[in-house]
């Protein structure tokens, strides 16, 4: 045991001699976050967007604001006259609001069309301004059954019962699948899946290769450490690298990405380490395998890519069609991904990830095992 | 009893026959060399006999017990510095020491304290905390030897261990060498250096092709030869055999023959005059005679037929 430690100790004090593994395990990891949750998502939680929308408050009463937290509370992201650039559609308040509201009077919001807006933000900001609109009248209803006439309303009641609790509530869940992990959220785990993946099967392939070639490897095995000892010991540094990798990623998508693993973080850490052992397994597999540094980084790369791609790293399995998702629970990058999404974007606790878990297992012993039938000196 | 005891070791790559049923003993305090050519299978030996590779016969007794019954516990005796620099090239010199020291079983505070200790014993304090990669040829040497010593194995197997280095560094490293058998070490040393066996190891053991020709102090393999006198004539004996000339056989035995050099022993204990005498008198026209101390090459020479420089 103590062997296994001072092997898996020094393995990764080594991977950290070099300036490129910094490079590779936290730099380009992290732009590849960034990038890939960009492109998949606009401002707001993924399942519960907020498209931006220009707003023109030209009231100078409360009510105005009151319907801006209105919109607000119903899931727009508003913008004000100097930060339109990304603005769906915008809504133009009339100066004299609160005056028309208060003395029944029907008054017109605006809403405009913007153009080289995306038509799902413009659809879902329709829908929403529809619903800002119910919610106000329904307030006002509401206020002057409890407080009198309309024309004598205040802001202070208006509020009181915009805050009291709604008496239904409509609390509505997907049926029967799942919704489609997005934006940091999905790219958080996704390229820490890909990462991992190619930083343990590199690095543990390409070094063992190295300590082959140059008589390391052999020094080991004359010294009083058995062979199993060596293997796991090997794996052993892999996997306190891709813990370090793991960490760093995480607390990177909490505090930079704001994606929220708070609760499932044990589960999300033991998922993620179970990963890394089934990675290191395949990295000294494959340095047991190929005779050469460039051979395996080469195959190491190849089979990494393809891994995250068809495990659905680069895009939600939940798009892909149904042969396509077949294939990726045949790999760990998928298992992986499924047990990641239950617990971070579906709300999933531990047990929904008992079945990814039981899989990456048998996948760690399996690449355990022939690690060890194929590692040579 | 020595510390360790091969006894009949056979090794085979398929047909070749690369290590054929050897036996030595090396005991503590002495330096045993194993003297061949590049691929006699003095690397095989001691890869066989350190637990690298399974011989098809023969056994290894290491401390008086057979290394297969529990081979971590034989491995524990011994240290063993391969012939190629099999170290972490990124990592210091301390370093690489308290890695293998802590390998080999010591706790990490020991493991500090010896590799200080062997640091100044290989004048490498200075640079201990510069990555190996930036040593000399020798300086690696040194250290490549030292990850072998932090546990202070009884028994120290060294391959070919001043391969590639300036004479300097051999003679820092035989040196050291020198000091750990005078503490009691039992060494197995392989080298094709003659002057290395010669001046360093108390037994030698002649390998080629596999099979121990000759063993025993250099005295003893110099008197192989049939007395302490060696001569070399220079001549033209393209067209002419020892074997004709009158009595030749009876008094001189020929260690090497070319085309244009004769290499003889003289046989018995006869003045090294009367020798020359008898050469000169050969019925062949002799250019230049040479005489000279038998040396382990002239040994070699009589073994195999061959110079152990070729």
């Amino acid at each position: 045991m103590k062997s296994i430690l001072v092997i898996g100790h020094n393995d990764l004090r080594l991977f950290f001699k070099s300036k490129a593994a910094y490079v590779w395990l936290f730099a380009v990891p992290l732009m590849f976050v960034y990038f890939v949750g960009a492109v998949n998502r606009g401002p707001g939680d993924p399942a519960n967007r907020k498209p931006p929308v220009l707003v023109e408050n030209l009231d100078t009463n409360f009510l105005g604001r009151v319907f801006l937290d209105e919109l607000g509370a119903q899931g727009m992201w508003l913008l004000d006259p100097t930060n339109r650039g990304s603005a769906a559609r915008t809504v133009r308040i009339p100066p004299d609001f609160t005056r028309n509201v208060l003395q029944g009077k029907p008054t017109k919001v605006e809403y405009a069309e913007r153009e080289d807006s995306a038509e799902a933000d413009a659809a879902l900001l329709e829908l929403r301004l529809v619903r800002a609109l119910i919610a106000l009248n329904s307030h006002l209803l509401e206020t002057v059954t409890r407080f009198g006439p309309l024309e004598r309303l205040t802001e202070n009641e208006l509020r009181q019962a915009m805050n009291r609790p709604d008496p239904v509530t409509l609390n509505a869940h997907f049926a029967g699948r799942h919704p489609v992990p997005a934006g940091f959220n999905f790219s958080v785990p996704a390229i820490l899946v890909m990462y991992l993946m190619m930083n343990l099967l590199i690095f543990g392939g390409a070094t063992l290769a190295a300590e082959r070639r140059n008589g390391v490897i052999k020094r080991l095995m004359v010294y009083p450490v058995t062979h199993a000892a060596v293997v796991l010991g090997k794996i052993y540094g892999l996997l306190l690298l891709g813990a370090a990798q793991t960490l760093f990623l995480l607390a990177a998508g909490k505090y930079a990405f704001g994606v929220n693993v708070g609760a499932n973080l044990p589960g999300v850490i033991l998922v993620l380490l179970e990963f890394s052992w089934v990675a290191g397994s395949l990295g000294v597999l494959a340095g047991s395998l190929l005779p050469a540094e460039d051979r395996v980084a080469g195959i190491c790369v190849l089979a990494s890519l393809l891994m995250a791609a068809l495990g659905g790293c680069w895009w939600p399995l939940e798009l892909a069609p149904p042969a396509l998702k077949a294939v990726a629970f045949c790999l760990p990058t998928g298992w992986a991904l499924q047990a990641l999404h239950q617990l971070i974007s579906f709300g999933g606790g531990l047990g929904a990830t008992v079945k990814p878990l039981l899989v990456l297992a048998a996948y760690g012993v399996g690449a355990n095992l022939l690690a060890a039938r194929f590692f040579r000196s | 009893m020595g510390l360790l005891r091969v006894e009949g070791l056979a090794k085979n790559f398929g047909a070749i026959r690369a290590v054929d049923i050897i036996s030595f003993e090396v005991r503590a305090g002495e330096i045993y060399g194993l003297l061949g050519p590049n691929g006699a299978g003095k690397t095989t030996t001691i890869s066989m006999i350190s637990g690298l590779l399974k011989p098809d016969a023969g056994e290894v007794f290491v401390g008086g017990a057979r290394f297969g019954s529990d081979p971590q516990q034989a491995k524990r005796h011994m240290g063993v510095v391969p012939q190629d620099l099999a170290l972490y090239e990124e990592l210091t010199g301390r370093e690489n020491l308290e890695f293998w020291g802590r390998l080999a079983g010591l706790s990490a505070v020991e493991a500090k304290r010896r590799a200080t200790e062997l640091l100044e014993a290989l004048a490498l304090t200075e640079r201990a905390r510069d990555a190996v990669k930036t040593y000399s040829g020798g300086m690696k040497r040194r250290i490549n030897l030292g990850c072998a010593l932090l546990h202070r194995p009884p028994l120290l197997l060294l391959d070919e261990p001043t391969v590639g280095i300036d004479p300097q560094g051999r003679a820092n490293i035989l040196e050291f060498i020198g000091r750990l058998r005078t503490g009691g070490t039992g060494i197995l040393y392989t080298t094709h250096y003659l002057e290395e066996a010669e001046s360093l190891c108390h037994r030698i053991g002649i390998i080629d092709h596999g099979r121990l020709l000759a063993e025993g102090t250099l005295k003893e393999l110099q008197e192989r030869l049939g007395g302490d006198r060696v001569f070399v004539l220079e001549a033209d004996f393209k067209d002419t055999s020892p074997e004709a000339w009158d009595g030749f056989h009876e008094r001189f035995r020929v260690l090497q023959k070319s085309e244009c050099q004769l290499v003889v022993a003289a046989l018995g204990s006869r003045d090294p005059s009367a020798c020359l005498k008898d050469l000169l008198n050969l019925p062949v026209r002799i250019a230049n005679v040479m005489v000279k101390r038998p040396s382990l090459n002239d040994v070699f020479l009589q073994l195999t037929g061959r110079d152990l420089r070729e």
